[in-house]
């Protein structure tokens, strides 16, 4: 019975955790349309949303890198992935709260391997998973996505670079609305997949499933289901940091930034690896603009975002870990997980409670 | 050590792949919206015949732009 009621809250969780995943990563896809005028706030945030429903249902690739590769499943506990969920979700809320885009699946990651190191030591971790599939496209990645920018950003200029700007601009801004809802799709076959990942090795871990074994159908669909509903209720002060803070964009910067981004996820999930959608798309954003011009990207901005992606993984990590030694404190049963949930839950109303009485949350018309 | 953990093809697969869909999918769309851009200017020059090319060289380009993303979208998630 205990068990159950432990899969239960980290299967919930999990979901909660691909909600603010969404919710978090809106901006990614959506920020770059909105900043340039290429489709309204509300419009963009649906359409990525129904993208990410669907993108969940293309691929499971990267949810088998998660659930067998970066750690090792027969030493993991549903309570070691719960402690590495609510590792994510906190770093989550604290640079939301700071309007940092930084990488959920990162989070995610490191408070999984930070929560199995407390509890099993260094032996829980595949490192040739943890290395291969998620500390190195985690550095190649944005690079790629900053030289692949660069590169088309060059193109379109030398291409379209005499004809009248009128015609050029309101090319690209249709041309958003393709390279946006790619890079959606392209998140939601990404993303989603972590949480499914995840979900799915819970299941291992509990004995409801074999080692190896898919995602069932009904992980796949609540994960798609989540991730779309969180991207649905979007994120505006991380909106605001990517589509106007890091580069003022022009149609074509933001085009080149969305296709150079859908590129390198999606050939990314072709192979497994688990990326992080926010570190690519801000690294195409990047790259169109110090294409155009170096002094374009407001490099203290991009700064603070880099500080952000680097403590990601230690961060969650450490919150992971730390959140098992609570759970311990209270046993090896299900009080534990219940105790840190409803204690997780008081904090998270807390922060939205002063972030009102601030008057913090930031107007759909100011993104 | 590194070298070792790395799944280097595949990485270098994924580099290769990003880059010729990134760039190709920028480039088919900018040959769309010159022609686009053309076919305006020619069409109020009053030249038919280059305009008429214009329009073509534009939707060819849409095409090969809806096909990239089509096959680019098959090709990557169909493992």
């Amino acid at each position: 019975m205990s068990s159950e009621i432990i899969l239960f809250i980290v299967v919930g969780t999990a979901l909660a955790f691909d909600f603010t995943n969404g919710f978090h990563d809106t901006a990614n896809v959506v920020a770059t349309s909105i900043s340039t005028g290429a489709a309204r706030p509300q419009v963009a945030i649906g359409m990525a949303a129904l993208l990410n429903f669907a993108g969940a249902f293309i691929s499971i690739s990267v949810a088998a890198t998660v659930a067998n590769d970066v750690v090792n499943a027969d030493v993991i506990t549903p309570t070691i992935v719960f402690a590495g969920l609510i590792g994510a979700i906190a770093w989550n809320l604290i640079t939301w709260s700071f309007g940092l885009p930084s990488s959920s699946s990162h989070a995610l990651i490191g408070g999984v391997v930070g929560s199995a190191v407390a509890a099993v030591g260094f032996d829980a971790v595949i490192a040739e998973g943890l290395v291969g599939k998620v500390l190195v496209p985690a550095i190649v990645a944005p690079i790629l996505a900053f030289g692949v920018a660069g590169l088309s950003i060059g193109l379109i200029y030398r291409v379209v670079g005499k004809q009248r700007p009128g015609t050029v601009t309101r090319g690209f801004k249709y041309g958003q609305i393709v390279s946006g809802g790619l890079l959606a799709l392209a998140h939601g076959t990404n993303d989603a997949q972590k949480t499914m990942g995840i979900i799915t090795l819970a299941l291992i871990a509990n004995g409801s499933l074999a080692a190896g074994a898919d995602p069932p159908f009904w992980v796949i669909a609540s994960a798609a289901a989540a991730i779309a509903l969180g991207t649905y209720s979007g994120g505006w002060r991380i909106i605001k940091t990517t589509g106007t803070r890091i580069i003022k964009m022009d149609a074509a910067q933001g085009f080149s930034s969305q296709g150079a981004g859908s590129a390198v996820i999606l050939a990314s999930t072709h192979f497994g690896f688990p990326l992080s959608t926010t570190h690519v798309i801000n690294g195409g954003i990047m790259g169109a603009g110090a294409a155009k011009r170096v002094s374009a990207v407001r490099w203290g901005v991009a700064g603070n975002i880099v500080t952000a992606w680097l403590l990601t993984l230690p961060a969650a990590a450490a919150i992971g870990a730390l959140t098992y030694g609570l759970t311990r404190i209270f046993g090896t049963g299900a009080l534990g997980p219940v105790v840190v949930t409803l204690a997780s839950l008081s904090l998270i109303v807390a922060l939205f409670a002063r972030r009102a009485e601030r008057g913090a949350p930031v107007a759909a018309s100011s993104g | 050590m590194i070298a070792t953990l790395v799944e280097g093809k595949e990485l270098l697969e994924t580099v290769v792949a990003s880059a010729v869909a990134g760039v190709g999918i920028t480039f088919v769309f900018s040959i769309a919206i010159w022609g686009v851009a053309r076919f305006a200017d020619l069409s109020r020059s009053e030249r038919p015949l280059a305009a008429g090319a214009a329009a073509v060289v534009a939707a060819l380009a849409l095409l090969a732009t809806a096909a990239v993303v089509v096959i680019g979208i098959l090709v990557m998630t169909g493992k």
